[in-house]
């Protein structure tokens, strides 16, 4: 089955291959080198092909271009993003039967990115259910850990909230939660403030008769 | 990167930048000089080494918050000073009771307390207790003056006020720990 | 009559001497003296578990996104001006303030109103660059406000996360430590914004 979505995945691609590279080289022109915007277009097709996307790697490309970066270290920074896509991708897979969306495995990167592992990515996927997309977890998610809050202590208390029947607006919320956390305790760590809410929001699900809880007070 | 000298014995204003243009970890340089330096001021403030600890422990973060505006970074010191003592006048504003200083807490550990003279020992209580019953203001002076030894000019260009007014205020002192002394006597 | 004399206060501060006293005062002089002797000076040596909650709280602080309270609580708008100051001397990177104003929805439901602030006194030329600018430093040059040393710009995004970086005087790239960081890739650090 996978064999066969990898073939039409292939067909669809490689009907608009040329379109896609015209689009990569047009983006590209004036903003890195030559070389570069070759290695980009080289990678950009095999992830394409791969079901992956490809603007994050363009985008990686022009930031470069733009922060005056040498090319080979561009190139380090593209591929080293085409692998983290990669990653992503198959930790998204482990979690569920339908192939993982393009914005998924951005966010998942960008999870990755911010220091949360693959595993992390295949548990949040897990959780996130109907009502949360994927994206949209991985990307709240991604930015608790760039705040500080260690790996463990974010996927636990996303998973809080959303076991906790929070909707989305709920874990949209939690980065600043966090934040209100940490500045309105005396010393208390992007972890402790986690911590604190994961158990509020068991508490809340844990609760007699409780549904949903309600939205949280920022 | 180039620091400006070694990092031992980095003076407090280049301390103060490096943390302002972004280094926060060096902040622990001044933490660590500072921590105890004040800490024997805070105590007879507050009446305790405990509220000592919290004081100080305040006075740092918000020195942190606040370090843009400290305008004169080599005087981290005397800047820092001011913001624990703030710290120490609200405390006893918000404390109804005030703690009395129990002596035998604020002394070390070690051999020979139990050996000390009693009727010292007991003179330093009263004393003590006497100290803490005083205004802040007059406790202050006090403690700059005959625990931290600083002169009268000093402590005037610390606080920003006048030598006159601080021996006033010492003198009033003086007469109220006598008359807790001899009632207790 | 229990107030000491004027000049066995003297004494007290140190600016007489027992023998400088009359005879008549100077039982009262040792008496002084004796109360002086009984203030305690012993050090206070507190714990250096201090210094770790000291750092625990600049640390945090040091990681604190300033922008997630106010676009997530749209309540009141409180502006915090981290007034950072930049160094050319030390190759430490500056640290600048975002500034997330109203996050009321503008009438494409899909956007949001963001305003950018910076305090930096010594810079010539400040700009913005990011995802949604394609990372050019010229597309969005900074304005000098009212405010001595503050810099602004007001954008529209689209919903959705990006990426962005200050870039001072045209050169110096830096991320804003108010905000979530992430690693670029090229050694730097890029904050995060989710709209």
């Amino acid at each position: 089955m996978r064999t066969f979505r990898a073939f039409l995945l292939l067909a669809l691609v490689g009907g608009g291959t040329t379109l896609r590279a015209q689009d990569i080289s047009t983006r590209l022109a004036g903003r890195v080198s030559p070389e570069v915007a070759a290695l980009v277009q080289r990678l950009a097709t095999s992830a394409a092909a791969r079901g992956l996307p490809v603007d994050p790697l363009i985008q990686k490309a022009i930031e470069g271009g733009a922060k005056g970066v040498p090319a080979d270290r561009i190139a380090a920074a593209v591929r080293a993003l085409a692998g983290q896509l990669d990653v992503a991708a198959a930790a998204l897979t482990r979690a569920g039967p339908t192939h993982p969306d393009t914005d998924a495995i951005a966010a998942g990167a960008f999870a990755l990115n911010a220091g949360l592992n693959d595993t992390n990515v295949t548990t949040l996927a897990r959780v996130s259910g109907p009502r949360h997309t994927e994206a949209a977890t991985l990307r709240v998610a991604g930015t608790l850990a760039a705040m500080g809050v260690p790996a463990a202590q974010t996927v636990e208390l996303v998973t809080q909230v959303i076991e906790a029947g929070g909707e989305s607006a709920d874990v949209l919320a939690l980065p600043g939660q966090v934040s209100e956390g940490v500045s309105h305790g005396r010393g208390v760590t992007p972890a402790q403030a986690a911590a604190g809410l994961a158990r509020a929001a068991a508490a809340r699900a844990n609760a007699p008769g409780q549904q949903k809880p309600k939205p949280p007070h920022p | 990167m180039d620091r400006l000298g070694a990092r031992a014995a980095a003076p407090d204003g280049d301390v103060v930048r490096a943390v302002l243009a972004g280094d926060a970890e060096r902040y622990a340089e001044l933490v660590q000089r500072y921590r105890d330096r004040y800490a024997r001021y805070a105590a007879r403030m507050l009446g305790s080494p405990d509220a000592a600890e919290d004081a100080v422990q305040d006075a740092f973060i918000r020195a942190y918050d606040q370090l843009a505006q400290c305008r004169d970074p080599d005087n981290f010191a005397g800047w820092f000073f001011l913001i624990l003592r703030n710290r120490c006048f609200a405390e006893r504003r918000r404390t109804k009771r005030e703690a009395v200083a129990d002596v035998s807490q604020d002394e070390l550990p070690g051999p020979g307390r139990a050996d000390r003279d009693a009727e010292r020992s007991e003179t330093q209580q009263l004393l003590a207790r006497g100290v803490s019953e005083l205004t802040a203001e007059q406790r202050e002076v006090f403690v700059l003056k005959h625990v931290e030894g600083l002169s009268y000019g000093e402590i005037a260009e610390r606080l920003g006020t006048s030598v006159p007014s601080l021996k006033m205020r010492m003198h009033r002192a003086y007469d109220r720990l006598r008359e807790q002394l001899r009632d207790r006597a | 009559m229990t107030d000491f004399h004027p000049q066995v206060k003297q004494l007290l501060d140190g600016e007489l001497t027992l023998a400088d006293l009359p005879a008549a005062l100077r039982p009262e002089g040792v008496e002084a003296l004796r109360l002086l002797a009984a203030v305690d000076r012993e050090p206070v040596a507190l714990p250096s578990t201090l210094d770790a909650r000291v750092l625990a709280a600049v640390r945090a602080r040091a990681a604190r996104p300033s922008l997630w309270r106010r676009f997530l609580a749209p309540r009141e708008i409180r502006v915090r001006l981290r007034p950072w100051t930049l160094v050319p001397a030390l190759a430490a990177a500056a640290a600048l303030v975002l500034f997330l104003s109203s996050p009321a929805r503008t009438p494409t439901a899909s956007t949001v109103t963001v305003r950018f602030v910076l305090f930096a006194p010594d810079a010539q030329q400040v700009s913005l660059a990011g995802t949604f600018n394609q990372w050019d430093p010229a597309a969005t040059p900074l304005v000098r406000t009212g405010s001595p040393g503050v810099w602004s710009a007001t954008l529209i995004l689209p919903a959705g996360q990006h990426q962005y970086a200050f870039v001072v005087d045209g050169a110096r790239w830096v991320a804003d430590p108010g905000a979530p960081a992430v690693d670029d890739g090229f050694g730097r650090r890029n904050s995060v914004l989710s709209l």
